[in-house]
């Protein structure tokens, strides 16, 4: 117990007093009643849609208004609310509109609510149990899956790390990534859940892409976390889950992967939305991000070339260990692969980080499997 | 009643099937994206949709000349043998099945391609992923006439 009360309630003469006179006399204090605050009517703007934060956007309760500095709300005050003196100082970590505010969160929010899904009710796990993988197969997809796992315990971590962070004013962001973490959760639970049905159950973590997920988890700034978590490693996670959804052997798979992917696109939105206001509003920012992604890019080719990671989906696109479906495999995992990396550079250009292109390693890495698959005719 | 494919009256036929489905498509979620279908063929035919969605429904569908225009989230552009293989595999399947549904046939752009020119848009595709895919799944459901 750290924090401790001033003073004993109890032994508070003046208190206590005033509790036993409104309860023998039945007069109440009422003056919050008179709060400094507005009186509102809000309404659905769309009736079909319901009261979405956006229809909140009023005059006095607002986001539009938020400043970029939050000095007057330390509390959990909801926005909009009076604040009376002495209220403690919650030492919320996170006070700058720039740090965390992104174009259509309010949009975000909802939507995240609207599409929530049920790993345990959602999916055709009884199809799934019935479905056999050959050998080789079903230990790849089950060696994906452990990867998959991990990396979706990290997504809930992180966002479950800021969240109190965050100051009280920033609520649509707070509920946001409080969803995030909910997503998070229900994707390391879907995996897990079909790891443990294909007959195979999990394999084996991974050194490099557990030295990423360290990366992930210990930055130091909410924008740098999400600058990696949200758009570098959802982007690639998500241009992933479509890839696994291409390559995945059962119809019930496919649905997991669609389910998990349109989470995912969600978080990338924010994370995207969150830069370009960034950049818009705090342009210094910049050279920050650049040293923070050139380490994230280290630790993803790190993860991404990892035994563990990489020789699955080698198997699971080709369809087997044969020499011919390794070649086919390794053709089409680095097709893929430069997809991923080719999505990140145009959505980082898209937020307005254009020369991530030209000083990114990544970029390198980039050229030469082009220049792989092109020896191979592949492209 | 049949439908010719392609026609807006196929995809007002799906428009008005899903309307009847809006259980499950609540379920589903928020679904707001305006999003173009191609079908190229045959020969130097062209045929574009703009099908419009918003909240659980599909607002509108209707046949354009020219997309680009409308500016649409994106584009889903095949020639008419493919979107024709679809929808049989769909009608055979009661949905698409492993090989035939939208994020396999675009995931390398072999089957069918996404056209799009902002990447924030593009991503509606995948944020509403299962929503398109469920609202093409629908076909099973129509007698279509297709064009040869
Ligand atoms: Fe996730």
């Amino acid at each position: 117990m750290s924090y401790l009360a001033t003073s004993h309630f109890l032994d508070d003469n003046e208190f206590v007093d005033k509790y036993l006179y409104s309860m023998r006399t039945g007069e109440l204090d009422l003056s919050w009643m008179d709060a400094a605050t507005k009186e509102v009517h809000c309404t659905s703007a769309n009736e079909r849609r319901g009261l979405t934060f956006r229809d909140l956007d009023v005059d006095g309760y607002g986001f539009s208004d938020l400043p970029e500095v939050v000095r007057e709300n330390r509390c959990y005050a909801p926005r909009g609310a009076e604040i009376p003196d002495g209220v403690p100082d919650m030492q919320a970590g996170v006070n700058r509109s720039s740090d965390v505010w992104a174009y259509n969160v309010e949009g975000y929010v909802e939507e995240a609510m609207s599409r929530q899904w049920d790993a345990t009710t959602d999916i055709a796990w009884t199809e799934l149990q019935e479905a056999e993988l050959p050998e080789e197969i079903g230990k790849a997809y089950a060696q994906l899956l452990t990867f998959l796992t991990e990396v979706e315990m990290i997504a809930t971590d992180v966002p479950a790390k800021w969240m109190g962070q965050v100051n009280a004013d920033f609520i649509e962001v707070k509920n946001f990534i409080a969803l995030q973490a909910m997503d998070e959760a229900r994707h390391a639970e879907v995996f897990r859940k079909r790891a443990l049905s294909t007959g195979y159950g999990l394999m084996r973590a991974s050194v490099q892409n557990e030295y990423n997920l360290k990366f992930l988890r210990d930055a130091e700034t909410f924008s740098e976390a999400s600058v990696t978590l949200h758009l570098q490693a959802e982007g690639n996670v998500l241009t992933l889950f479509r890839f696994s959804e291409y390559i995945s052997p059962t119809d019930a798979d496919k649905k997991m992967f669609r389910l998990v992917m349109q989470d995912e696109a969600r978080h990338v939105g924010y994370g995207m939305q969150h830069l370009k206001w960034l950049i818009k509003h705090n342009p210094e920012c910049r050279e920050t991000l650049h040293a923070h992604l050139e380490e994230a890019e280290n630790f993803l080719f790190g993860s991404i070339f990892a035994n563990e990671v990489f020789e699955p989906f080698v198997i699971l696109s080709g369809k087997g260990l044969k020499k011919e479906n390794i070649d086919k495999g390794l053709v089409i995992t680095g097709m893929f692969q430069m997809r991923q990396t080719e999505e990140y550079f145009e959505r980082l250009d898209k937020c307005g980080l254009t020369d991530r292109r030209e000083r990114s390693r990544l970029h390198e890495v980039y050229e030469l499997t082009k220049q792989g698959l092109a020896a191979q005719g592949a492209i | 009643m049949k439908v010719d494919f392609p026609s807006t009256s196929f995809f007002e036929a799906l428009k008005d099937r899903m309307a009847q489905e809006q259980d499950r498509f609540t379920k589903l979620g928020y679904f707001d994206t305006t999003f173009g279908v191609t079908v190229v063929g045959p020969g130097e035919q062209r045929r574009n949709y703009l099908l419009n969605f918003e909240v659980y429904e599909c607002m509108g569908a209707r046949e354009i000349d020219n997309l680009e225009g409308e500016d649409p989230d994106f584009v889903l552009e095949a020639d008419i043998a493919q979107w024709q293989d679809m929808l049989r595999n769909i009608q055979s399947n009661g949905g698409a099945d492993t090989d035939h549904g939208i994020n396999t046939l675009t995931h390398f752009g072999e089957g069918m391609k996404v056209i799009y020119d902002d990447p924030e848009r593009h991503d509606k595709l995948f944020r509403f992923s299962e929503s398109i895919q469920e609202y093409f799944d629908l076909a099973a459901d129509l007698q279509i006439e297709y064009a040869s």
